[in-house]
């Protein structure tokens, strides 16, 4: 299976640990994969949720951040995409821990999801798609700004 | 503890939800700055008829209380659960009606 491909190649202490072939509706990857929850960077970080596999970049899937955000405790994302994707996650480089949340997304879903999250500093932020099936990684990303002190300039 | 609001609202077969849960959003740096324990939802599914509908996992680097947007299709007058976890494993189950 791709997926047990992409973890293979992938650190090996973290395959000994992961378990492979798991159902993909209903996942819990703060259960299922807890490794990639304590990593800094976000290069790592998709190794540790995707395996090392190489990122492509698609105009099929992309995501609507402001450039200059005002306040960095809620910066507005949106994520659309009309790629078949089965799980998409989102790094950013400002905080200790990289990995910000990731979506399973049912089989025939809409992927148009919109939420906000927390920038302690201006970073680059990462959004990486696993295909479904052909296990191909879909990437975008954007340097965020993210003004101290709350106001905007 | 934790409440949600949930707005769902359905056109042309689509679904349109809203959906914003109570949480401080708190991790352990932050939870150490204000002086509390960390606290933050940690998973947040969405099922209709037992079916995903939506389902994310979390990290404490989520806005507090936070707001979520998504669509699906999906009919009127079923039943939108939503459940979260957050991360001293309390679960928490709200339902509404789509409207």
């Amino acid at each position: 299976m791709d997926r047990r491909k992409f973890l293979g190649v992938g650190l090996a202490a973290f395959v000994a640990i992961v378990v492979p072939g798991t159902d993909l509706r209903a996942v819990d990857f703060r259960t299922t994969m807890p490794q990639a929850w304590e990593v800094e960077k976000t290069v790592d970080g998709i190794k540790a949720l995707y395996g090392s596999g190489a990122l492509k970049e698609s105009p099929k899937l992309s995501f609507k951040a402001p450039k200059l955000a005002e306040n960095g405790g809620s910066i507005p994302i949106t994520i659309k995409s009309s790629l078949d994707l089965e799980s998409v996650a989102l790094f950013q480089d400002a905080n200790p821990r990289c990995l910000s949340c990731v979506f399973s997304v049912p089989v025939g879903a809409i992927i148009d999801y919109d939420f906000r999250i927390k920038m302690r500093q201006t970073a680059v932020v990462t959004i990486v798609g696993k295909e479904r099936g052909t296990g191909t990684l879909y990437t975008a990303s954007k340097e965020i700004d993210v003004s101290i002190g709350g106001c905007g300039g | 503890m934790a409440k949600m609001k949930i707005k769902a609202k359905e056109k042309n077969g689509i679904v349109k939800v809203k959906a914003m849960f109570t949480s401080l959003m708190a991790d352990k740096e932050e939870a150490i700055k204000k002086g509390i324990s960390p606290s933050y939802i940690r998973y947040i599914v969405a099922k209709v008829k037992d079916a995903v509908v939506y389902e994310v996992t979390m990290s404490g680097f989520m806005s507090e209380n936070p707001l979520v947007k998504f669509e699906f299709k999906g009919n009127k007058g079923d039943q939108l659960t939503f459940t979260t976890i957050d991360n001293d494993n309390k679960t928490e189950t709200d339902t509404q009606k789509i409207k």
